[in-house]
């Protein structure tokens, strides 16, 4: 897509002047900060970051420190998938966070057990005991429902009321938020049921993030929907004159960034084993920082989820290399900013030497 | 609707006062009923009032300061005995202290502490739990369980904060290290520098499972709240860590946590008595009105509880 964004049609291409895919370069940057992070870790933590050091055990890697890392972003990694088509066709989606948060409440209303984990009887669930112990999938069809529709009505304002994205999903975020409150006044949803439970265990939401991360890439890439969506992102109104039903695909755009944010909602009510009116809270912006760093431009037109889930490992790699050096919180917050910046500035300096190539 | 009601109890209440002279009426102003801390602190203060043979009339502010001044001032044009306030804003009480102390009316502050707290006047006190008992208990209780399971001769662990600009976070943090640092308890040292997990269990979850993929042993994490504590159960079970070797402690005594102290797998919460602080929210107004001498911060008691006393802990807060 980015050999035809020149105006030429494809016109001018040269197999030799065919540059590296954008992927690459944060796919090197992830790799210079694991390595990073393995040199300072010898140097002076006196342990390897990648490799397990531990007697006793007989792997080659620390897989539990691999596991946590992808583990840890799985959750907003599944938001970041929708936030990046949203990025792509020229929008933003401030609401996603507190979408989690409303579909959670939402969801886990419809997955309580009369029993908990240690065999205590549930005294006071939320809907009544008619409403207990139901079958798993009345809870996740509830809750991808609602994210569904708040992401829908997202996508009618933008696109049929003509208010910017940034407007509708701002009222969206602090509206979704209001709901997640209302829902049980701010008390928490506990009494999970075991088969709920499982969506969230283990490495299930990796599983999870992997299969929609596979079904958004597909999706982008090799479908009429993907290319129309690059192409309102590049130039909306070429779009809208190359007959794209530009409005309709907006609606559908914002409603599967909704359907993301509920379905990371479920894994992480599930893998948390409660519903709070509180989850989510700032989700959004870490799930554009994973779009951004894995090269998606905000000016729309371009980006790729293979990015966005380097964008995602970065991340992670980040949280778990400051643990390992015996950090403190402060110092991650500090890098994870300088960390966005640079990635952006790489980005542009990136784009200006191909445009002088070309 | 709500409103109505409050309104007719209000002058019926008052009607009523006018019957018999030893019947105290108190006029309850609440920051908001929809909070269920407040709500349990309130209905405390309302039946240990109607048990000693007094009344009650109770307003909301619906988080208004606002309108939390009117209704202060509504209580004093009517009035009643003595007014106890739950305030929307600490910061903004000056104006209902100084009505109330003009009106010769005594006021007593709950649960929050009215800024400075020197604007309180011989009529008026500040009735609450003291944050500094709470991860002082906590932590104290975990280092004797430490000592008991014979561990005295060195033991590590973690400890998780709270969200760093919080003051609760803050103090019971302080508290904890001003524990590890008592000659009883210094066995206690921490295996890595103390981190944020923001009040929240899925934070908790992830930082712990990281701390356990660098392999390092350990035997005890505290968290400033429940939530992160459970975070850390929720993480070392699904580690297949035995329950038994490490000692777990949060604050709060939250349903699920008794839930999983019952269970075997939290070690250690603190309890912060609603109830206790509305009873003497109204045993203060009382003494004023009697012409006693009250203290002007009046401190209930936090309360420790361990698996030994979960069962009766459980659905209070």
């Amino acid at each position: 897509m980015a050999g035809l964004a020149h105006g030429l049609g494809g016109l001018k291409y040269d197999p030799k002047k065919r540059h590296r895919p954008p992927e690459l370069n944060v796919f090197v940057a992830f790799v210079v900060i694991v390595l990073l992070f393995e040199i300072l870790g010898r140097l002076f933590v006196g342990d390897s970051f990648l490799f397990n050091t531990r007697d006793g055990i007989d792997t080659l890697f620390n897989e539990a420190r691999l596991r946590i890392i992808i583990l840890q972003v799985a959750i907003i990694g599944i938001i970041a998938l929708g936030v990046t088509q949203v990025i792509i066709a020229g929008g933003i989606d401030l609401s996603s966070g507190s979408i989690v948060g409303a579909a959670a409440m939402v969801g886990t209303m419809f997955a309580q057990s009369s029993i908990n984990q240690y065999g205590m009887e549930n005294t006071a669930p939320v809907l009544g005991i008619a409403f207990l112990d139901l079958p798993v999938i009345v809870a996740i069809v509830a809750a991808l429902a609602a994210g569904l529709l708040a992401g829908v009505i997202n996508g009618l304002l933008i696109a049929y009321g003509k208010i910017p994205p940034f407007i509708v999903t701002l009222g969206m975020m602090l509206f979704a938020r209001g709901v997640a409150n209302w829902t049980t006044k701010g008390k928490p949803i506990s009494y999970l049921q075991e088969d709920y439970a499982a969506i969230g265990a283990g490495m299930t939401p990796v599983f999870i993030f992997l299969g929609a991360a596979l079904v958004m890439h597909l999706l982008l890439k090799y479908t009429r929907y993907g290319k129309h969506t690059y192409a309102i992102g590049s130039n909306e109104q070429a779009a809208r004159m190359s007959g794209i039903d530009v409005d309709r695909l907006k609606v559908l755009i914002y409603a599967i960034a909704g359907f993301l944010s509920a379905l990371a909602a479920i894994v992480l009510s599930s893998k948390a084993l409660t519903g709070q009116s509180g989850m989510g809270v700032m989700y959004e912006l870490d799930a554009i920082a994973m779009a951004v760093i894995g090269g998606t431009s905000l000016a729309g037109g371009r980006g790729s989820v293979l990015g966005t889930c380097i964008g995602a490992l970065i991340f992670g790699v980040i949280i778990s290399g400051f643990t390992f050096m015996k950090l403190d919180a402060f110092y991650q917050e500090m890098a994870k900013g300088a960390i966005i910046v640079a990635a952006v500035l790489l980005d542009q300096w990136r784009a200006r030497q191909q445009a002088a190539r070309n | 609707m709500k409103k109505t009601l409050l309104a007719a109890s209000l002058a019926s209440a008052l009607f009523a006062q006018a019957h018999a002279a030893d019947t105290l009426t108190f006029g309850y102003a609440a920051y908001l009923f929809d909070d269920k801390f407040s709500t349990i602190l309130r209905n405390g203060a309302e039946a240990y009032a109607e048990s000693l043979g007094h009344e009650m009339i109770q307003v909301d502010a619906n988080n208004d300061q606002g309108r939390q001044i009117d209704q202060v001032n509504n209580f004093i044009a009517n009035g009643v005995d003595a007014v106890i306030i739950q305030s929307v804003d600490s910061s903004a009480a000056q104006p209902m202290t100084k009505a109330l102390a003009d009106a010769g009316i005594p006021a007593i502050y709950v649960n929050r502490k009215p800024i400075p707290i020197q604007q309180l006047g011989s009529m008026a006190a500040y009735v609450a739990s003291n944050e500094i008992e709470s991860g002082t208990l906590q932590t104290f209780a975990m280092c004797n369980q430490l000592r008991a399971e014979g561990k005295a001769g060195g033991a590590r662990g973690y400890l998780l904060m709270g969200q760093l600009t919080s003051e609760a976070a803050i103090q019971r943090t302080a508290d904890a290290e001003q524990v590890m640092g008592l000659d009883m308890c210094n066995f206690m040292t921490l295996v890595a520098p103390k981190t944020t997990g923001q009040w929240q269990r899925t934070k908790a979850q992830d930082i712990m499972t990281n701390w356990l993929s660098t392999g390092e042993p350990f035997d005890f994490v505290i968290a400033n709240n429940d939530e992160m504590a459970m975070g850390v159960v929720q993480a070392l079970k699904s580690a297949g860590i035995d329950m038994d070797t490490v000692v777990i402690g949060g604050v709060d005594a939250t349903d699920d946590a008794i839930a999983a102290m019952k269970g075997g797998d939290l070690d250690v919460t603190v309890f912060q008595n609603a109830a206790a602080q509305g009873e003497g929210a109204v045993n203060a107004a009382i003494k004023l009105l009697n012409g006693e001498k009250v203290d002007r911060e009046v401190y209930v008691p936090f309360e420790l509880v361990v698996p030994s006393n979960a069962d009766q802990y459980a659905n209070r807060n």
